[in-house]
């Protein structure tokens, strides 16, 4: 057989390089990425050779940290300061962005709050703050997004719903309505937008090892690891995979979805 | 490049968005809403900006695209960011 008939053997390596650097010279915007699942998801794109773009609020040291190991895998990193509640600082965001790299491809609105009460001890400013933070922040970021987006016809935006948001979990009321919220947002806008070639998804995870769930009681936390049907917490790293799934060519036929990661908690 | 007067301008931009929302220039009044008289949605809308941007070579404020609602408005928004830059 001629040298023209003869496919070159496929090592191990090659087949990994195949499969690495799937997101290179993607622009990648996270909000609430300093910390818990965010910075599991910059991680995770990073690793993938994608650019990030990440939002914090308040934890400074931890974003300075974790800008220091995104820039060590390579990548260029932009870490801006900003509340999501105020649509001025994520346009600042967006234009930021902009600025530095001249496009966005995917646009993961993560960041988000919980003030758990029972209804009747519930303030207006805890029903107020969780709602601004974890619903109005989609609205701001996306709102900031979108002109660019449907200009380039191109784009993926990612919201971090919750189980909460699909399932109800009692002292919740505030952070549930938010989260299903954001479900109701993704649908809607999944359908204004596909015709541009933008997809729109949302990720539910259950209980995941964040300080978010940490900060339960142990009591609690017991609860909640019989009721699941995995005996565990979620990692992290588990979102973030699911992220970089939607956010991937494979998953192009996908938007308005919603995938719960659970452990089957809501089973 | 000289800039154009708004005569000029005015006529350029009646028949570019009568192109892009399939409204005849004579049915294209100044004072027309664009969603509730000529059915122009915001998609359309956006293609009338991406062109203006790109046939001008401008670029529109974000905070003003929510303003664009008649061709008035787009005359107005044009003589703004356009004759005035």
């Amino acid at each position: 057989m001629g040298r023209e008939g003869t496919i070159a053997p496929v090592s191990w390596k090659n087949i990994l390089l195949i499969k690495m650097d799937k997101f290179k010279e993607k622009i990648v915007i996270i909000s609430g990425g300093s910390r818990g699942i965010g910075r599991a998801i910059c991680l995770a794109f990073a690793k993938e050779k994608a650019n990030i773009v990440f939002t914090y609020n308040k934890s400074a040291d931890e974003a300075l940290k974790l800008a220091k190991e995104l820039t060590g895998l390579g990548v260029e990193v932009l870490s801006l300061q900003a509340d999501v509640r105020d649509y001025n600082q994520c346009r600042q965001v967006i234009e930021n962005t902009l600025k530095k790299f001249n496009r966005i491809d995917i646009l993961i609105n993560n960041a988000g709050i919980v003030r758990d009460k029972s209804l009747m001890m519930m303030l207006q400013e805890d029903w107020k703050d969780v709602i601004e933070t974890n619903l109005g922040g989609v609205f701001n970021m996306t709102r900031a997004a979108i002109t660019t987006l449907l200009k380039q016809k191109n784009g993926c935006i990612i919201n971090m719903s919750s189980v909460s948001g699909v399932a109800g979990i009692a002292r919740q009321t505030n952070y549930s309505a938010s989260k299903a919220g954001i479900i109701g947002f993704s649908r809607s806008l999944a359908k204004e937008v596909a015709a541009y070639n933008i997809r729109v998804n949302v990720v539910c995870p259950g209980f995941i090892n964040t300080d978010m769930v940490n900060s339960l009681t142990d009591n609690i936390k017991k609860g909640i690891l019989e009721a699941i049907p995995t005996k565990r917490l979620g990692e992290p790293e588990e979102v973030a995979n699911v992220c970089l799934f939607l956010a991937s060519e494979q998953a192009n036929y996908i938007t308005g979805e919603t995938i719960k990661i659970d452990g089957g908690l809501t089973l | 490049m000289p800039k154009k007067n708004i005569e000029e301008l005015k006529k350029e931009i009646k028949k570019l968005v009568s192109e892009i929302a399939e409204v005849s220039e004579e049915d294209l009044k100044e004072d027309a809403m664009f969603t509730e008289d000529l059915g122009i949605d915001s998609m359309m809308a956006l293609e009338i900006i991406a062109s203006l941007e790109k046939k001008y070579k401008l670029i529109i404020p974000e905070e003003k695209i929510p303003t664009i609602r008649s061709l008035k408005n787009v005359y107005d928004l044009l003589e703004e960011v356009y004759l005035k830059e």
